[in-house]
């Protein structure tokens, strides 16, 4: 009955074929074309077709779920799949939950990366006027400093603004440690206790609409008045509970210039944006000394600029050379620096998207937390490689028990099976393994992520209200299931019915040197992980333990010593009367992150207009600095409190010495741009006060006895009661503040927070793909021993050892580790030397972390099969031959 | 056997339309009572309730060249389907006697 014209399209006539009951098929396309006859007659060929295709969507919507629901073969098919895949399943435990349990591993440790990657991807994604706010930041492609860097000097602001008119507006941003940004004393002025507050920064009142920031209290105009301050909900919640503080007064340090009046409450700021800041003080109207706002010589603020919609920031990034040349430069020029012409040659800027501060500011120094998009990348490759471990494991265990589902396959053939049918059985029993193993690992993402989220300082959880989530997840299984399931399929599917029942089905070599391709692999990727982790932990170790050219450890640094105003030098005194306390120093320069760095250039005295300046720090430090520190003179003297003309001396270090030039360096004369000329009258051994990335740079010491820390040297023993005195003795000293402190070496430790980090998720990492790996190996051994049951028996009954048989059965995987092991040293290598790199300071990666990790490789892999093998020897040979 | 509020219009469609009745007839004559379009979709799916039902039995034939050379499927209704159409209308007049102020234009 082949139709003698017909309209419907092809797709539609088999869209419909598939889908009708059998029984109806002909009727309803019948009637289909009848109507469509009618229509053509009475609305025209176009309406006519466009209304056949509305039926054809109509009779599919109806009857879409017909004929599975109806007891037709497909229902019946797939019932009895998974009925025999279940039963495979049940049937033997321990295979079966070595292959859930290495996959769940697998799909757990990627379900938590793509959580971490997810949520490092969302930084700053979240604003209205996405494309039109920017960053900008200042460049230099000089070859021997490229740099990036965030400050800007002050009157970039109204250059912009005047000078720009794709620009709607310019906001500036001032978050490191300088005048009260940074961290404070804070108390609200009708209340006496000072309560230590971090999170302060500057900016002007245009960021509170260029950043989007949503008001609780107040409105966009919050800051718009000088002294005026915003400050977050919590922190709002926590001073002011259940009023409007708008209005308020608070004060910072016991600083009466620091009085404050609260324009405003935001809500708080988002986890996943950069700008993680509870308190906003207004720059309106602020000068920080005289001339300040309109110097074009101190580089202090970060600049976000909203361009008008439709702007061009390419050609805004072009256009901005403007400013190095009208102004930059010719600042420069005219104060004689040499570095002016460099500048023009080697400046430039870049016009940051706000949503790539976060990922995409590995070089930039902004004082900001960022991720690193490297990592995201590295975590990413690991979830793949680890995800395609489990898969591994999965294929390969599914054809090392091919022999024992042959039959079956071949019994189905014999009834009639076709191939397609067994292909989609077994790919049924793959998805119904990755579908158990999913759920398992979704348990394990739940009771994981905690630890998950202290190891990589995150809040992560599973996104269980975004409607996208069951979709998504329910595609992964379905892939994830279908990529492991492609290869056992059509292997089983395979097998050749007479052949298979007749029992003698070939276990080619083929097959075997594939699952061996396989092992290798997993092995390799499980040694270079192992490497990862024993340099990341070695460098660690390296960094906490290496000669610094300071002593850290029992340093006590009480912060906020500010506060203390002129009863520093008696609390100072009252501190060193302890017997616990060696030494104390007071100041806002130490070696930790987390305190003051001034960068300064300097000259040698009347060279200013000749030379190019060298950068160095200048830290202003007392006389008991040198020697709470434990650094080393190696010329010249320390300060003296006695010598008035110690107000303009200035130690340096060993780098700053060969930076200036200096033979002689005692007694020579430099000088910063706008202090009096300073004399030298020590240099100190180089100490590391930066972080191990960097070499070691110029440092000065100029004296000064004002800070904001008070270092305390203190001898070993019992620290608790050294604290608890220090503690009275504060108390005495500051009633209303009570007292903050940190160790030294603890926050020395948490500088390098990262390095740990990297090797503690190196460990996680190398630990999962060595269990997966592991899992693979047991199962695969356990088979191997099945199968050569026999072989074994004989061999024992004619006289072979259990030493023999163990060796027999482990040689051959031992070997395969160790093909892994040759494989893995290269790759290895080649990724630790690239992550070592970014270190200045650094440990080599020697012989015996090879020697290690392959070891461990070896031990590991011996320790999986030996169980198994060990049976083996052991068994009574009779058990085994009895049987026929 | 429940009997929905649609399928009871087909069935009463394929009641009137005696030997007549295939898909199109019977959207069309629902079409001219109710006033509304049945979906085609909702059609055939009530219809092979109806059959799955036993309400209506049916038998092909009559192909045409507009039906593009395939054959109509005729239904008719059973004494079972006339059975339930009765059922129907008398749970529905039972109820509706109860109903103070109900206008039952029954003889007309």
């Amino acid at each position: 009955m082949s139709p003698i014209n017909s309209h419907l399209p092809k797709l539609a006539d088999k869209l419909l074929q598939w889908i009708l009951p059998d029984h109806m098929v002909e009727f309803i396309i019948g009637d289909l074309e009848e109507y469509f006859a009618m229509r053509q007659e009475k609305l025209g060929l176009l309406r006519a077709r466009l209304w056949l295709l509305i039926d054809v969507i109509s009779v599919c919507g109806s009857f879409a779920f017909k004929k599975i629901r109806s007891n037709s073969n497909y229902r019946t098919m797939f019932k009895y799949y998974f009925k025999l895949s279940w039963r495979n399943m049940a049937k033997q435990k321990v295979y079966s939950s070595i292959k859930i349990g290495g996959f769940a591993l697998g799909i757990a440790a990627t379900l938590l990366i793509a959580l971490f990657i997810r949520d490092e991807l969302s930084f700053d994604k979240h604003y209205k006027n996405q494309d039109q706010i920017y960053r900008v930041l200042n460049e230099s492609t000089h070859p021997e400093h490229m740099e990036r860097w965030s400050a800007f000097p002050p009157p970039i602001k109204p250059a912009l603004k005047n000078e720009f008119p794709e620009i709607q507006s310019v906001g500036r941003l001032i978050n490191f440690d300088w005048f009260d940004a940074g961290s404070n004393q804070f108390r609200p002025i009708e209340e006496k206790a000072n309560i230590y507050e971090e999170g302060f920064v500057y900016v002007d009142p245009e960021m509170l609409d260029i950043l989007e920031i949503s008001m609780v209290y107040g409105d966009q105009s919050a800051l718009d008045n000088p002294k005026s301050m915003v400050i977050s909900k919590s922190k709002a919640d926590k001073y002011f509970p259940n009023q409007d503080p708008v209005g308020k007064q608070i004060i910072l340090n016991e600083n009466d210039n620091s009085i404050y009046t609260i324009g405003g409450v935001m809500e708080d700021p988002r986890t996943n944006s950069f700008f993680q800041f509870d308190f906003l003080i207004t720059l309106k109207a602020e000068e920080f000394w005289e001339g300040e706002q309109t110097s074009w010589g101190s580089w202090n603020y970060s600049v976000f600029v909203k361009m008008k919609e439709g702007g061009d920031p390419r050609q805004f990034e072009e256009k901005l050379l403007v400013i190095r040349d009208d102004y930059i430069v010719p600042y420069n020029k005219e104060r004689g620096d040499q570095r002016a012409d460099d500048m023009a040659k080697y400046y430039r800027y870049d016009v940051q998207p706000v949503g790539d501060i976060h990922l995409h500011s590995q070089v930039t120094h902004d004082n900001l937390k960022h991720g690193d998009i490297d990592t995201v990348w590295l975590f990413g490759a690991v979830a793949f490689f680890i995800l395609l471990l489990a898969c591994i494991n999965f294929i390969n265990l599914s054809t090392a028990k091919s022999a024992n589902r042959a039959k079956e396959v071949g019994m189905q053939k014999v009834f009639g099976s076709v191939k397609s049918e067994i292909v989609r059985q077994f790919f049924t029993e793959a998805f119904l393994y990755t579908m158990v193993s999913f759920l398992v690992a979704v348990g394990i993402v739940l009771v994981s992520l905690p630890f998950f989220n202290t190891l990589a300082d995150k809040n992560l959880s599973i996104p269980f209200s975004e409607w996208w989530l069951v979709p998504l997840l329910l595609a992964f299984v379905l892939t994830v299931s279908f990529l492991s399931g492609l290869y056992p399929s059509f292997y089983l599917a395979a097998f050749r019915p007479i052949q298979v029942i007749k029992g003698n089905l070939s276990r080619g070599a083929k097959n075997s040197k594939f699952r061996g391709t396989l092992v290798v692999f997993q092995f390799a990727t499980s040694i270079v992980l192992i490497i990862c982790t024993i340099v990341t932990y070695r460098q660690m170790d390296f960094i906490l333990n290496k000669k610094i050219g300071f002593n850290k450890d029992q340093v006590l640094m009480i912060q906020g010593a500010s506060t203390l105003g002129n009863k520093a030098e008696a609390f100072r005194n009252e501190l060193t009367r302890l017997s616990a306390i060696e030494n104390a120093a007071y100041t806002s320069y130490l070696p930790v992150d987390g305190t003051k760095r001034d960068g300064n250039s300097f000259w040698k005295e009347g060279r200013r207009k000749e030379d190019k300046g060298v950068g160095a720090q200048k830290w202003r430090v007392d006389e008991n600095y040198l020697t709470t520190m434990g650094t080393k003179l190696v010329a010249g003297r320390n300060f003296s409190a006695d010598r008035a003309s110690d107000s303009t001396a200035i130690i340096i270090n060993e780098s700053m010495v060969k930076e200036m030039g200096f033979e002689n360096p005692i007694g020579q004369k430099i000088t910063n741009s706008f202090e009096p000329t300073f004399h030298v009258i020590g240099v100190i051994e180089d100490f590391h006060f930066e972080s191990f990335e960097r070499e070691v740079g110029p440092l000065s010491l100029a004296y000064g006895s004002f800070g904001s820390i008070m270092a305390v040297r203190f001898q070993p023993g019992n620290t608790d009661q050294m604290l608890a005195q220090v503690k009275e003795v504060w108390d005495e000293f500051m009633p209303n503040q009570s007292i903050r402190y940190t160790f030294m070496d603890d926050s020395y430790a948490r500088m390098y927070d990262q390095v740990n980090r990297t090797g503690k998720v190196f460990t996680l990492f190398a630990v999962l793909a060595v269990i997966v790996a592991c899992l693979g190996l047991f199962a695969l051994s356990a088979f191997m021993v099945e199968q050569r049951g026999k072989e074994i028996s004989v061999r024992k009954v004619l006289g072979a050892s259990t030493t023999q048989i163990f060796g027999l059965l482990t040689s051959n995987f031992v070997k395969l580790v160790m093909i892994a092991v040759v494989l893995a040293l290269p790759v290895g290598y080649y990724m630790m030397r690239s992550w070592l790199s970014d270190y200045k300071y650094h440990v080599d990666i020697t012989w015996d972390v090879y020697v290690i990790a392959g070891l461990v490789a070896v031990f590991i892999s011996l320790l999986t099969i030996s169980s198994e093998s060990l049976k083996a020897g052991w068994m009574n040979p009779v058990k085994k031959l009895r049987s026929e | 056997m429940k009997l929905g509020a649609f399928e009871e219009l087909v069935l009463l469609a394929i009641g009137a339309l005696g030997d007549d009745a295939y898909g199109v007839t019977i959207k069309e004559i629902l079409k001219e009572k109710t006033g509304k379009k049945p979906s085609i979709g909702a059609l055939h799916s009530a219809l092979y309730r109806l059959e799955d039902k036993e309400f209506v039995t049916t038998h092909e034939g009559g192909a045409t060249a507009e039906r593009g050379g395939r054959r109509k499927k005729y239904y008719q209704l059973t004494s079972y389907g006339i059975r339930i159409l009765e059922e129907a209308n008398e749970l529905r007049m039972a109820f509706s006697r109860n109903i103070p102020g109900l206008n039952l234009k029954t003889q007309e």
